[in-house]
Formats: C-alpha cells, sequence, structure tokens
C-alpha cells in the first residue's frame, strides 16, 4: 500500500503556548478520506492528536477542517484528490482550543441572533401549515445548510471583523424570511439591517464555493441586502 | 447579550453603487472604446470630437445622461470599492475612509453637474 | 462571549495573496482603478470645453500620449473584466421569475451583454452621424 505525507498543525496549549507541525505518513487507497486519514493517526500512530467528527457522511458538519489552506469537510475530501504533501488545519477565523478544534461560540452566538426557526404566532398554531411546491421551491436550496462553518473560514470579511453575522447565519434568516409559514421577518430584519448584518458583505463568493451542501449563501446574503434596502424605503414612508 | 440594535446607512451607498455598477458595465465600455481609444488613436477621425460638435452633443440632454451614466454613479460605484478595498487592506479606518470616499464621489459630481450648467449658459 | 483563549491568529493585511479566488476578487475590485482614471480624463475634457477651442485641442492631445491610451485600454479591459463579473452576479442576487417560472441565468447575462453591444452601436451611430 502506498502513502501519502499529511502534515497536520497541532496545538498543544498545555506544553506550548504556539502551534507546531508534525508529518504523518499513512496509507491510503482510493477511498480513503482526510478524516479517516485522521482516524488512522490516532489510532495507530498518535493518540493525542485531537479533532471532530461524527456521521462520516456530510450529514452533521462536524469534520471541517483547512486542506491545503481551503476549508473542507473531512468526511468529503479524500487523499487521492491532492498531489503532494496534505496540509492540514484547524478551521481559519475561529479561535483553536487543541489541534484541530475550534471554538465555534461566535458562530452559534450569530446563528441564535437571526431566530433560525420558524415563528408563527397565528391563533390556528394547531392546525398544520399548508405549502404549495412554488412556496416551497422559494427557500428549499437555502435551507440544506448543515451548520459546518466552512462559509466562515472561506469569509475574509468574518475573518476581518468576526461580529459579522456571517454567510450561514444570514442565510439562514433569509431561508426563513422566504418560508410561508413564517412571521417572523421583521424580528430578524433589525438584525440584517445593522452595519455587521449583510452590510458588511462584499460578495467575496467564496462560501459559496467551499459550501458542501451547494446552499450558495453568498446569493442569499446579497439577495437580503435588497430586502434590507426595502425595508429601509418601507421604513421612510410609514413615518 | 442584547445589544442596541441599529439600523445601517448602506442601502443608500449600495444602491448608487449596484446602479453605478450597472453603468460601468453597460455604458463605460463604449465611452472608452470610441472617446479614449478609437478617435485617439486615428481610428476614427478626429473631427468626429471637433469644438464646436462635442459641445452641442455633451451639452443637450442626451449630454446630460452621458454624464450621470459614465460619470456621476460610476465615481459612487468606484469610491465604494476603494472604501471598501482599504477595509480589506486593513488601511485607515472605515468611519473615515467612508466619509473620504462617498464626499469626493459627491464632490466630483456636483463638479461634472456645475461644468454642464455653465455649458448651458 | 466567547473565551478567546488558545490561539487566535490575526488576519494580516496579505490574506488575498494566498488563494487564487481572492485575488480573482481584488482584481475585481481593482477594476475601479483604471475606471476612475478615465472619469478623471472625461471631467478635464468637460472642462476644457467650457474653455475654449485651444484648450479642446489640448485635452485631444493628452489623450493621444501613448500613456493616457495605454491606461485607458487597460480601463475598457478592466470594464469588460467587470461586466463578466457583474452579470453573473445579478441573477444570483435579483432572481427574475416571468408567470412563476425562474428565468435561466444564463438568458440573463446573455442580455446583459446585448445592452452592453447596443450601447456600442448607439455610439457608433452618435459618432458617425454626419461624418
Amino acid at each position: 500500500m502506498t502513502t501519502k505525507r499529511l502534515s497536520i498543525q497541532r496545538y498543544l496549549p498545555e506544553q506550548s503556548k504556539t502551534p507546531f507541525w508534525q508529518d504523518f505518513d499513512v496509507p491510503f487507497d482510493d477511498s480513503t478520506s482526510i478524516l479517516e486519514a485522521l482516524n488512522h493517526i490516532k489510532e495507530d500512530m498518535d493518540g493525542s492528536l485531537s479533532y471532530r467528527w461524527s456521521c462520516r457522511m456530510a450529514i452533521c458538519g462536524s469534520c471541517g477542517v483547512m486542506v491545503n489552506g481551503e476549508p473542507k469537510l473531512g468526511c468529503k475530501s479524500f487523499l487521492r484528490e491532492y498531489p503532494g504533501t496534505i496540509k492540514i488545519e484547524p478551521l481559519a477565523h475561529f479561535p483553536v482550543q487543541k489541534d484541530l478544534i475550534i471554538d465555534m461560540e461566535i458562530f452559534l452566538e450569530h446563528l441564535a441572533a437571526v431566530q433560525p426557526y420558524l415563528i408563527n404566532d397565528s391563533e390556528d398554531s394547531t392546525q398544520t401549515h399548508k405549502q404549495t411546491p412554488a412556496q416551497l421551491a422559494k427557500y428549499l436550496k437555502f435551507s440544506d445548510c448543515i451548520n459546518c462553518g466552512l462559509c466562515y473560514s472561506a469569509c475574509p470579511q468574518f475573518g476581518l471583523n468576526p461580529e459579522f453575522l456571517g454567510p450561514a447565519a444570514l442565510t439562514l434568516a433569509h431561508r426563513y424570511n422566504l418560508d410561508s409559514r413564517d412571521q417572523g421577518k421583521a424580528q430578524r430584519m433589525a438584525q440584517l439591517n445593522r452595519e455587521e448584518g449583510v452590510w458588511t458583505c462584499t460578495f467575496v463568493g467564496y462560501c459559496s464555493e467551499v459550501c458542501p451542501k451547494s446552499v450558495d449563501p453568498a446569493a442569499a446574503v446579497n439577495q437580503g441586502k435588497v430586502e434590507s434596502a426595502k425595508d429601509l424605503l418601507i421604513n421612510l414612508f410609514k413615518r | 447579550m442584547e445589544k442596541r440594535i441599529k439600523r445601517s446607512d448602506e442601502p443608500i451607498w449600495w444602491a448608487l453603487f449596484s446602479a453605478g455598477g450597472v453603468c460601468f458595465a453597460v455604458f463605460v465600455p463604449a465611452a472608452i472604446l470610441f472617446i479614449a481609444l478609437l478617435i485617439p488613436l486615428g481610428l476614427l477621425p478626429v473631427e468626429t470630437l471637433d469644438f464646436e460638435r462635442s459641445r452641442s452633443l455633451l451639452f443637450s440632454f442626451p449630454g446630460l445622461i452621458f454624464i450621470g451614466a459614465v460619470i456621476c454613479l460610476p465615481l459612487f460605484h468606484a469610491m465604494h470599492r476603494i472604501r471598501h478595498g482599504l477595509h480589506d487592506l486593513k488601511l485607515g479606518r472605515d468611519k473615515t475612509n467612508k466619509i473620504i470616499a462617498y464626499g469626493a464621489a459627491m464632490l466630483f459630481s456636483v463638479v461634472a453637474l456645475l461644468g454642464f450648467v455653465l455649458g448651458n449658459m | 462571549m466567547a473565551k478567546h483563549v488558545g490561539y487566535f491568529p490575526e488576519l494580516k493585511r496579505n490574506w488575498w495573496l494566498k488563494n487564487r479566488y481572492f485575488m480573482a476578487y481584488m482584481a475585481r475590485e481593482a477594476t475601479v482603478l483604471p475606471l476612475v482614471f478615465f472619469i478623471v480624463c472625461l471631467l478635464a475634457g468637460l472642462y476644457s470645453l467650457l474653455l475654449g477651442p485651444g484648450s479642446w485641442q489640448g485635452w485631444l492631445h493628452f489623450m493621444q500620449n501613448p500613456i493616457t491610451i495605454a491606461i485607458n485600454l487597460l480601463a475598457l479591459g478592466a470594464s469588460l473584466f467587470h461586466a463578466a463579473t457583474f452579470f453573473t452576479l445579478f441573477p444570483r442576487v435579483m432572481p427574475l421569475r416571468v408567470g412563476g417560472r425562474a428565468i435561466p441565468a444564463k438568458w440573463i447575462i446573455l442580455g446583459q451583454w446585448f445592452g452592453v453591444l447596443l450601447v456600442m452601436a448607439l455610439f457608433a451611430w452618435v459618432f458617425g452621424r454626419g461624418m
């Protein structure tokens, strides 16, 4: 079996304040994913390596890492795709807790801020909410997010200013705003209208490139700008 | 962690940026091609832009549309991108950059429109 | 608030040099630099028209300077590159629907390029008239 060299950024806060690189030669074939390679290292080579993972099939969104500088899901990227040494780092733009484990707290705060769930206080809330296929089609493509955070590592604006609500949170806000069953748009618009809402985005577009579920967050955020501009106009006429 | 929620004034600048972006893409290529390349290179006769003819072209209603679509709106587009570019390069404070950038766009738009008014007097 | 314990590298100002996609983004943003030069040329032209025929002749000479032509050639390239990026982004920001059906992005992009050609034809007609 041939081997491939994985160069992994290690960070062990108990031992050193700065990260260091460690190389591992991992056996692989055409079906070996980055995640499987990390598992192999942990089981057979160095049990101290830390990283997050769970489902192995691009559903849980836990195993995001930087592979040769690009945000990737470990389970959805394969060693065969990379000639030469593969550089593995923790997801960019987040504080690192240990090795490949990042602190996602700020991402979770941004998600919570946009209330990404159905808000509907109508009287007949015991009734099921009917929705036509056309109404579903309006938001469907923005509803596949798995909260993996790759888009935040792809976003230089989030890297420059972590207060920016960021691609996933703004996309989910847009997804619920487009849902015919939802009534929470007014509450979410207050967040979108902020400087750190949709307006920090400069349509770099890399978030949509790296999204493992092809959600196109860049489109959602920029449709959010149109909504925010409309919201400003409506607000001017209401007064 | 409730924060005071402040609405951004960015929709105004973004609307001007977008309108300018459309003009930069649709009107500016033709303007550069004819005014700054074909005529100066002699591929079209230079008399195309003789003094009297240019005056009557520019200081007319279509000339006013030209000033709006090729000077004023693209200026706002350019200054918006320069402002955000400075932020991307971590140069200066955004608050100051914003005032200077949009201030310049407004100033030169006024200069262009003033020229148009003077040309019609 | 997130406890920023551990290791948190700051994003350096050269972040965009580390990734091809970011370089293309910066190139797109930089298309406005030669645009500003072209606009300044036009403003100078406008005021030389106000100053009289001699000044206008001077402006025409300035426009024929090889350096001016080189920068304006760059500006033409920049405007077309900007158009290519802007036209692709447009249907993503404002997806258009007619009779409940989404118009394919390809058509919207083609329609915008048709607009560019139409304006070129308009310029050719205006400058070609009576020549």
